[in-house]
């Protein structure tokens, strides 16, 4: 039952897709991806199903994120891995808060032992952030340095150094549908766009934004990147609100993150049983809006999984 | 300069509960400087520990100041008025050097922290210390406007600001500022941005404290022999 | 900098001596002729202290009483207050310690006073001086006097408008107590000889002073109604008849001339005084100028006498010439005249006040001859005041150039300890070093100080003095003697560094109100410019500060013998910033303090750190309450915010160690009577739980 790959060693074309999401791009698909969060338990069960029942048929990967927000829960890997093995292609999400290069790289590795192609470099949330305050930060690398190493992964060395001071070399080395992320409404977007560039520089494949609600700020932000010669595709983030307190709290505490005043309005007018509906419609009109100017789209339903399906509706896709 | 705060009062007075002789050993190096370690700082403590002992009903116990000029110099040990073991403990309110070094030097003492070590800071403002220095060993600053990364970013990012970045401020704490943010800044006022997205390999943490032992400094010039013992 | 080991051990042997201070003189001290310490002074009158202030005053000044009325006060021209708003009127607040204490004034006699007679020609301020000096030396001096009366000048020649005889008796039976013998109406050269004396005593000081006016050969002036400016001063000051007329011309602008005209004056006349100087040339003090000017006097300047007019055998006029010039190219006195401009101004009486000159009839049947040009007397040797003569001494304006009162007593002095030599068979060397003093405090750091206007001298209006003899000065009320005190800016007391201590750490400099710590190396604190504040000491991490004006440890100690004296119970030691309090609060003379609180005045709350407040609860203090001014209501300007700082810092450590943090409290003071002091006091110790 299990789909571990093959540990193969054989040259690749470098253009030849290692994903679904990789060949969708190519194919010049409007994308579009979900996400799951692990849950803090061993009660996984859940989330596999949501996963299973809303965005397997629905979406062409889905994210795992990686103990978000510094949260302690399962691990990314293994719930990607449980993905692999339904069938549901999964986006590996990875933090360097947590693990060294050693860490860092034997994931990778490991990761892709277990069938896993898509990978989401991320630097991650402070520990502060989380449960686990007191925790040591390990931050050895930032999402720059990971994209780095799985390049040079995928050269077939690793980061480190033999006696004589030549890179060690692999026996067998994976190759990665290396993403990143960016957050392309920030109040000051030049450091984000030259974040990007290292980002691009040092192997990153595709991008996936941080929440977007503002189309014409998203419009400009594109305009500079391909600009500049950044001509990865992008997915625009789509974080689904449910209720107007919620991006209130976004505008005042998640960086880069823009909730105009119509949509506020449009959850505070909303009857509670409507809310939902209008959550959904929300989201289809942002992306019908952005679905030109990007590649496609991420949606983070955040535990409302099963709109997914009625999003992708709403915005006619 | 090496900055260190006062220790909670219930840990010293824990860390000394056992103790009659005490000596409160005060550092006239950088703990004098940054007003927490100096002869003053020591006669307070003293005054204090010499309270509380009264109030706890303890009236054999004995609590000593001295100060040297510095508790991270060999020489200045013989500034001691008394040797350090002829004391129950030695209460140092050194930085973590002086308190170590003092151990070190007289092997038969209890030699005791009164202070926690934090940073290397610059004083910023009357009764402010900043840190500006990490002491990773492998210095980044001439490719990041002065700014330090890995002391003013809450990760020690090398590669520029995370996504937790926000008006210029940290994720961590909207009074916290944003240390890569601070670097786009300095390199974009001094017309040097393209220090920003330079390609820097991943940092040496072999030159930070790594579990190899005390890193060591030395001059090879002003030794007695190239040979040393620790 | 100046050359002196700052090292802790250098400073450690210095514990219980003033050498600190007395490494550097504050100006007033500088300029005084007798050096009294005007600083210590100031400072125990300011704590209320006059008692003390008294012996410091006496100590170097043998006629307090008399320099606190007519003193020229060349610590008030040199005072550092002056560069701010005002100098301190330190000669005020001297002549109300000294009021004060009147006849009571404490006595130093020599334990033995076994040593060689000395006699004394002439009982002025010289004589008086060397007199004291030899006397506390343990040596038998006699002083001769001419007049029956001693004193001097102050008793015969200075009007009693200014300085009351009983003033002046005051001084002199002061003197007289450590065992000075005076003998009145014997005068030397005419009832006995200085060989007489010479053969009954070891050695003879002649102090005899200008005891003769200065005359001038005009057409005229052998007229009765020409006096001479002492003869006329004197009989003035024994109450003896005088002619005078209604219209009177004083000739001269000194000092002297000044006070014959105001005496004059008194006695109903209508007075004119003739000078060859302008206003700015001539030599009275200015404000001698502007009193007598007020009392009715009318001043002519730069006019030159030629004749007294005298028709009919009575005086009408001076006739006067204009003054073309006084002073030649080198500054020195040569005056020119322009002959063609001559008037004649009406007056019925001359006094000539033209300077005074010694009266050397004290020479007749002795050795000792003038010399040549008859002022500088028989070639004395000016640095040891020896005469031609073996044994035979002199002293005072007699050698000097003439001076005032205290000049003279510098004079005398200097003379005892060269007799002193003499007597005791070593050479005459006398050594007039004197430490460096301080210099001008620079307008940056004028600025910052707190405003503190001099008081002004109570004095009689000039239309009600001018009728009478009564004193036209009067003593201040003692609040205003203390306020003024207060103003003195303890130049030279403030911080010194140990520079071995010293870790450069900035905390002085930025504690400093007044920024005048430099810190390089160490930190350097000028002490031209140091307030003696006290707040860098308290601030100092490194504990390397120390106050040169007072012992740093003698606060606890005093903080402990003031708790141990407390009854059984509860204790509170009350701090309380002495800049507004009275001196019986600050002394303990007043209404007592609430059963349990011992109360510990200081000049200034600044000079309080966390350190003392702790060290006051170790000594056994169940609580420590400071009490300080409001803000801005201090000398310094950052005393209040500081204490409250330092105040909050206790209560945080005591909070630590788990005791009550209501054991240091701060009260500010909302107005300067004791009773609000009193009212925190008891708070206080109500709010203590035992």
């Amino acid at each position: 039952m299990t789909t571990t790959a093959l540990n193969e060693n054989t040259p690749v074309n470098p253009n030849e897709p290692v994903s679904r999401l990789q060949r969708e791009f190519q194919a010049g698909h409007f994308v579009v991806s979900g996400e799951i969060g692990p849950p803090k338990g061993t009660s996984i069960e859940k989330c596999l199903h949501e996963a299973e029942e809303y965005l397997k048929h629905t979406v062409v990967a889905v994210n795992v994120t990686d103990i978000q927000t510094a949260v302690m829960r399962t691990g990314s890997m293994a719930i990607s891995h449980m993905l692999v093995d339904r069938g549901i292609e999964p986006i590996f999400q990875m933090v360097t808060r947590d693990r060294n290069r050693l860490a860092l790289q034997s994931d990778l590795l490991s990761a892709w032992c277990l069938g896993i192609r898509n990978v989401l470099a991320l630097t991650g949330d402070h520990v502060a952030m989380g449960d686990h305050a007191d925790a040591k930060p390990v931050f050895d690398l930032d999402s720059v340095g990971l994209l780095r190493a799985m390049t040079t992964l995928e050269n077939g060395s690793d980061m480190g150094l033999d006696a004589k001071g030549n890179a060690n070399v692999l026996e067998g080395s994976p190759k990665f549908f290396k993403g990143c992320c960016v957050t392309p409404c920030a109040d000051e977007v030049e450091p984000q766009i030259l974040k990007l560039q290292m980002k691009v520089a040092a192997g990153a494949q595709y991008v996936q934004t941080q929440a977007v609600y503002e189309p014409a700020a998203f419009e400009k932000f594109m305009t500079e990147i391909r600009k500049r010669g950044i001509n990865v595709p992008v997915l625009v983030g789509i974080v689904q609100l449910k209720t107007a307190g919620m991006g209130k709290y976004m505008n005042t505490s998640v960086p880069g993150v823009k909730v105009p005043d119509w949509i506020l309005k449009k959850l505070t007018d909303a009857s509670k049983e409507d809310r939902q509906k209008i959550s959904i419609d929300i989201c289809g009109q942002l992306v019908r809006e952005m679905k030109d100017m990007c590649q496609g789209a991420h949606l983070m339903t955040l535990g409302w999984d099963h709109c997914v399906p009625d999003i992708i509706k709403a915005a006619g896709l | 300069m090496i900055v260190a705060d006062r220790k909670p009062m219930e840990e010293i007075l824990a860390m000394l509960a056992p103790y009659k002789r005490v000596l409160v050993l005060a550092c006239g190096g950088c703990v004098t400087v940054c007003v927490s370690g100096g002869e003053k700082q020591a006669d307070l403590l003293a005054s204090q520990l010499k309270l509380a002992a009264a109030a706890a009903g303890r009236a054999d116990v004995q609590f000593d100041v001295d100060c040297i000029t510095r508790q991270c110099d060999r020489e200045f040990a013989a500034m001691l008025k008394k040797p350090l073991d002829q004391y129950d403990a030695v209460l140092s309110i050194a930085c973590g050097v002086g308190v170590g070094f003092m151990s070190e030097l007289a092997p038969q003492a209890t030699v005791l922290p009164g202070l926690n070590t934090t940073s290397y800071d610059a004083s910023t403002a009357k009764g402010v210390w900043q840190e500006y220095c990490g002491g990773c060993g492998d210095c980044l600053l001439a490719e990041t406007g002065g700014i330090c990364p890995i002391v003013r970013c809450s990760k020690g990012l090398t590669n520029g600001t995370c996504g937790g970045t926000k008006t210029g401020k940290c994720e961590v704490s909207k009074d916290m500022d944003c240390g890569w943010y601070l670097i786009f800044k300095k390199l974009q006022a001094a017309g040097k941005l393209e220090l920003y997205t330079k390609v820097r390999p991943a940092k040496k943490w072999s030159k930070d404290r790594n579990g190899k032992g005390a890193r060591r400094l030395t001059h090879k010039e002003l030794m007695e022999t190239e040979e040393f013992s620790k | 900098m100046r050359d002196v080991d700052l090292t802790s051990a250098a400073m450690a042997k210095l514990t219980g001596t003033t050498e600190l201070l007395d490494r550097e003189w504050a100006p007033c001290r500088n300029a005084c002729p007798v050096h009294a310490d005007v600083r210590a002074y100031l400072e125990a009158a300011a704590a209320g202290d006059f008692v003390a202030a008294a012996e410091i005053i006496r100590r170097d000044i043998p006629f307090a009483s008399i320099c606190g009325r007519i003193c020229h006060h060349p610590c008030e021209q040199n005072c550092r207050r002056a560069d701010v708003e005002g100098a301190v009127a330190i000669r005020e607040v001297k002549r109300f310690v000294v009021e004060g204490l009147g006849a009571s004034a404490p006595v130093h006699k020599a334990i033995l006073q076994n040593k060689a007679a000395v006699a004394i020609v002439g009982a002025g301020p010289a004589g008086l001086a060397a007199a004291l000096d030899l006397a506390k030396l343990g040596y038998r001096p006699t002083v001769f006097e001419k007049f029956p009366v001693a004193g001097g000048i102050p008793r015969t020649a200075i009007p009693k408008y200014r300085l009351p005889a009983d003033v002046v008796k005051q001084d002199v039976d002061w003197i007289a107590a450590h065992g000075v013998t005076i003998v009145t109406g014997v005068e030397i050269g005419k009832d006995k000889t200085i060989a007489d004396l010479q053969k009954q005593f070891a050695a003879v000081l002649v102090t005899t002073g200008l005891a003769k006016s200065r005359t001038l050969p005009l057409p005229g002036a052998d007229h009765p109604r020409v006096l001479p400016v002492l003869t006329f001063l004197e009989a003035v000051a024994f109450d003896q008849p005088l002619d005078i007329g209604k219209n009177v011309l004083v000739i001269g602008g000194g000092n002297v001339a000044v006070d014959a005209a105001r005496s004059a004056v008194r006695l109903g006349a209508r007075v004119q005084m003739m000078m060859l100087e302008d206003e700015q040339e001539m030599p009275a003090w200015w404000w001698e100028q502007h009193e007598a000017k007020d009392e009715g006097v009318t001043f002519i300047h730069r006019r030159g006498p030629v004749e007294i007019v005298v028709k009919g055998g009575k005086i009408t006029g001076l006739k006067h010439r204009k003054v073309t010039r006084v002073f030649d190219e080198a500054k020195k006195f040569s005056p020119t005249y322009d002959d063609a401009d001559q008037a004649v101004a009406a007056c019925d009486a001359v006094i000539l006040a033209i300077g005074q000159m010694p009266d050397l009839g004290f020479l007749a049947g002795c050795d000792v001859k003038p010399d040549a040009n008859g002022r500088v007397l028989f070639g004395i040797n000016k640095a040891t005041h020896e005469t031609a003569v073996a044994g035979v001494f002199a002293a005072g304006e007699i050698v000097t150039p003439p001076g005032s009162a205290v000049e003279a007593c510098a004079s005398g002095q200097r003379a005892a300890k060269a007799i002193d030599m003499f007597l005791s068979g070593k050479p005459i060397v006398l050594n007039d070093a004197t430490p460096p003093y301080i210099g001008t405090i620079d307008a940056q750091t004028a600025d910052k100080l707190i405003r503190c206007d001099r008081n002004p001298t109570p004095t009689e209006p000039a239309d009600v003095r001018a009728k009478n003899w009564n004193e036209f000065e009067h003593t201040f009320p003692e609040p205003t003697a203390l306020a003024e005190a207060r103003r003195c800016m303890s130049c030279g007391s403030g911080a010194e560094v140990v520079v071995d201590k010293c870790a450069a750490c900035q905390t002085c400099f930025r504690v400093c109100p007044f920024d005048i710590p430099k810190v390089t190396d160490v930190a350097r604190i000028d002490s031209a410019l140091c307030q003696a504040c006290g707040l860098c000491m308290a601030a100092c991490p490194a504990n390397a500060i120390v106050p040169k004006g007072y012992e740093p440890h003698a606060l606890r100690d005093r903080v402990k013998s003031a708790v141990g004296k407390l009854p059984a119970g509860k204790k509170v030691v009350a701090f309380i910033n002495g800049f507004h309090a009275d001196a019986a609060s600050w002394t303990g003379k007043a209404d007592p303090a609430p059963a349990g609180v011992a109360e510990i005045y200081l000049s200034s709350i600044s000079r309080l750190g966390p350190a003392e407040i702790l060290a006051a609860i170790e000594a056994g203090a169940t609580g420590v309450l400071v009490v300080t001014e409001p803000a801005g209501a201090d000398r310094y300007p950052t005393t209040m915010r500081k204490a409250h700082a330092y105040v909050t810092r206790v209560r945080t450590m005591l909070k630590e160690i788990g005791l009550n943090p209501d054991r240091a409290q701060l009260a500010v003071r909302t107005a300067a009577n004791r009773a609000v002091v009193v009212a925190a006091e008891r708070d206080c110790m109500n709010s203590l739980i035992r």
